[in-house]
């Protein structure tokens, strides 16, 4: 089986060496590339990066010294796009309530049925690709926003937030004339046809980019 | 007789002289005892009263009759002056109401007053067994009635002085009834073999003709030169007595009358008084009238004498009455109190036996409810990976991806999670049943080696149990019931792991040592926990005490109750080195050098 860097990979993180296999064995059946780590530390050390197609994480919950959870709030810490999944043996309402409000995809308990962890792991690696997508046009962003001058950024800011060439003279204390310039410029530069493409072009880059005036 | 005449006239004399002077004129009431009824007495007895009346010519002389009881009723209430009776009746008047003789009967002519009366006892001559009184014991005797003097109290009298008390069954007295003819109508019929006559009847009724003279004869004679034969002493006769208001000068006067009678037939025969000491004696002897008050004397005289002798027997009697009865109660009750202790006994040990059992699979069944979490889980882990397998292989045929390669391994993990799977319930099955005590020996090694393996495959994530077996080659087998010890081998696992589990060292080992200890296996199980102070290591084997929040506090007192009863003993200590407890418990080792094919 060949199989691209891109290729979305999903890693299991379970100590139950036969129920880890099974799980394997099951993403392989749904054609999945699968990887196997014993513990939670394994997969620290490996700390493989999310490939161009995504890929997720499987976790049990109860694992020896570092748990799923736990495992979670260290990915988070270190702002990993993995998304996750949690298998657990018990029911416990609590800790899926936890997992779950930090982000998790899915909380399953064992025994389940093998199309709902298929389910969860597509919804899975289609969030991760989204992640990815946003990322990939974040980046895009502000690469075009790099190329603007200080004074461009200023007023491609202020356009953005609507406010008129005379405004944005008066408020820089420069001339309409020279604000047109600038805006011109601003526009050829970041190729937005419009004030309002380019407030979504800078949103894009960084989400705050709009705040505190 | 010239003398007698001097007297007569010289007593007469006086008598009129002393009538004369006292002046007064009036009845003279004479009471007769009638035997056989007033008209066969009147004409007894009517010539006296004439013969009285001729010579007090200036009285009247007044004649009643009366029964025994009659005649002292009469002469109790004053209704007369004299009286006239048998002697046997006036001894009895003369004690009771103060009659006084003044004249006897002579009844044969030519015999002293002295010895007038008595009784013949005759038996027909053809009775040769019967020949004297003494052969009349057993025997049945006819008499007239029981107070007749001459018909029944002198003979009985006379038995009884040689021993043959008729109240006693010596003699069967059958009393015919007056008048004294129905003795021999008895004797004629042969209901009685003998009979008693008064005195001369017999002789009368002979000379009569009335009886041929050979037909009776009289038993022991007294006198067999007298002209009547009696069997009897001869006692005086019938009496005239004075009743004791009547004044002496009446008395007087009515004597010389009564003496100076013709004497031409027996009621006008009287002489001087008699002795009726022999009359007295005979029955102050026989305890009849009037000495029957001696009756009621004798017995109320030897109760009273010996009333504390007697009471003292009866006290006795009485308490050893008391005492067998007592006793008998107290062996009565102590019967009952001892078999209802036994059936007590035997009910505690029956209930004692029950609760054991009871509290045996109580913890059986708390140890598995406290691990029903980690054995949901244990059980999920092969449930879930078979499930994976089987879903994943149909899934492959779907996709036409199915390769022999992906079967064998599917089919081999589902093989052996199934078996983890039935390992797990199977130690679980054996280990919550509840079951009677039953001792095998097995290898204490082996046995602990099996326990540990069980208790780790209860838990998920179950620590390092290491065993130090120090058990000798030749001393390794235990007698014991496997599941009991499995039992307190488990709870002292948990209890470890719980220890460790307190302080947050899930994975802390746990330390098994086997060694010898004299003629016992000694197991101890170390943990590295916290610890007990000494105050609640003292408690630990209690019921119900528990440091564990969750803890019902009954695991280790089953656990001393199970060890002890296999004779073994189960302590605490705190360890020589490092932290936690040391429970150690001993079992006993097996006799003969049995090899455990298990």
């Amino acid at each position: 089986m060949t199989q691209a860097d891109s290729d979305p990979v999903i890693h299991v993180v379970d100590d139950e060496a036969p129920f880890r296999r099974s799980l394997l064995f099951l993403l392989e059946s749904a054609g999945w590339t699968a990887c196997e780590h014993e513990s939670a530390e394994s997969f620290l050390a490996a700390r493989p990066p999310l490939p161009a197609e995504g890929g997720c994480l499987v976790l049990d919950i109860r694992m020896p010294r570092i748990s799923g959870l736990e495992l979670q709030r260290r990915l988070a810490a270190l702002d990993s796009p993995w998304p996750i999944v949690f298998i657990t043996g018990h029911g416990d309402v609590d800790l899926a309530v936890q997992a779950m409000k930090d982000g998790a995809v899915d909380f399953l308990q064992k025994p389940f049925k093998d199309h709902a962890f298929l389910d969860a792991i597509e919804r899975a690696v289609n969030l991760s690709r989204t992640r990815q997508e946003a990322s990939r046009r974040s980046s895009e962003a502000r690469e075009l926003l790099a190329r603007l001058s200080p004074r461009e950024g200023e007023v491609a800011r202020l356009l953005a937030l609507g406010l008129s060439n005379k405004e944005i003279g008066r408020k820089l204390s420069i001339s309409d004339n020279t604000v047109h310039v600038h805006r011109q410029r601003v526009m050829k530069k970041t190729g937005a046809g419009s004030a309002a493409e380019l407030a979504r072009l800078i949103l894009r880059a960084d989400p705050d980019g709009l705040d505190g005036q | 007789m010239n003398v007698r005449c001097l007297f007569f006239a010289r007593l007469c004399a006086l008598l009129a002289a002393f009538w004369s002077v006292g002046g007064a004129a009036g009845e003279l009431r004479i009471g007769v005892l009638a035997w056989l009824g007033d008209r066969t007495a009147a004409a007894q007895w009517q010539a006296l009263g004439a013969g009285l009346q001729a010579r007090l010519p200036e009285t009247t002389v007044r004649m009643s009759y009366h029964d025994m009881a009659g005649l002292e009723n009469a002469l109790a209430v004053g209704e007369l002056d004299f009286i006239i009776t048998n002697p046997g009746h006036y001894v009895v008047l003369e004690v009771r109401h103060g009659a006084t003789r003044i004249a006897t009967q002579k009844i044969d002519p030519g015999r002293d007053s002295e010895h007038a009366v008595g009784s013949a006892v005759i038996v027909p001559n053809g009775r040769n067994d019967v020949r004297t009184l003494d052969d009349l014991r057993g025997k049945r005797i006819a008499a007239t009635v029981p107070d007749d003097f001459s018909g029944w109290l002198t003979v009985w009298a006379e038995l009884k002085r040689r021993g043959i008390d008729p109240e006693s069954g010596g003699v069967t007295p059958l009393f015919a009834g007056l008048p004294m003819s129905r003795v021999l109508e008895t004797l004629e019929r042969g209901e009685a073999d003998a009979g008693i006559l008064r005195v001369c009847l017999l002789e009368h009724l002979i000379r009569q003709g009335r009886l041929p003279a050979d037909r009776y004869r009289v038993l022991s004679p007294q006198d067999p030169s007298a002209p009547c034969l009696r069997s009897t002493p001869a006692y005086p006769g019938w009496v005239f007595a004075a009743a004791p208001h009547t004044p002496d000068a009446l008395s007087r006067a009515t004597l010389v009358a009564l003496l100076s009678l013709d004497g031409r037939n027996d009621a006008l025969s009287w002489g001087v008084p008699a002795d009726y000491h022999p009359v007295h004696a005979m029955l102050r002897d026989l305890q009849v009238a009037p000495y029957d008050y001696l009756r009621e004397y004798r017995l109320g005289a030897q109760i009273r004498r010996y009333w504390p002798v007697g009471a003292g027997l009866f006290a006795v009697l009485l308490l050893w009455l008391l005492y067998t009865l007592r006793v008998e109660v107290l062996v009565q009750r102590r019967t009952r109190e001892l078999s209802a202790a036994l059936a007590t006994q035997q009910e505690i040990e029956e209930s004692m036996q029950a609760q054991r059992q009871k509290m045996e699979h109580l913890s059986r069944l708390s140890i598995l409810g406290q691990l029903s979490g980690t054995l949901a889980h244990e059980l999920n882990q092969p449930l879930a990976t078979i499930g994976n397998y089987a879903r994943s292989l149909t899934r492959r045929i779907w996709t036409g991806k199915l390769s022999e390669e992906a079967v064998a391994q599917a089919a081999y993990e589902i093989a052996s999670q199934a078996e983890r799977a039935a390992r797990i319930l199977e130690g679980i099955r054996d280990f919550a049943r509840k079951r009677a005590s039953r001792r095998e020996d097995c290898d204490a090694g082996k046995l602990v080696g099996e326990t540990v393996a069980l208790f780790r495959g209860m838990l998920a994530r179950a620590p390092e149990v290491r065993i130090d077996d120090r058990l000798p080659a030749d001393c390794r087998h235990v007698r014991v019931d496997r599941l009991q010890v499995q039992q307190v081998l488990l709870n002292l696992l948990k209890n470890a792991f719980d220890a460790h589990a307190a302080i947050g060292q899930h994975g802390q080992a746990i330390d098994i040592v086997l060694e010898q200890d004299d003629d016992r296996a000694r197991i101890a199980v170390r943990d590295y926990g916290p610890g007990l102070a000494e105050a609640d290591r003292a408690r630990l084997f209690e019921p119900f005490f528990t440091t564990k929040p969750d803890g019902m506090g009954l695991g280790l007192s089953i656990c001393k109750d199970i060890v002890e009863a296999h004779a073994g003993q189960l302590d605490v200590s705190q360890p020589e080195e490092g932290s936690g407890l040391r429970f150690s418990f001993t079992l006993p080792l097996a006799t003969g050098k049995h090899h455990d094919a298990s």
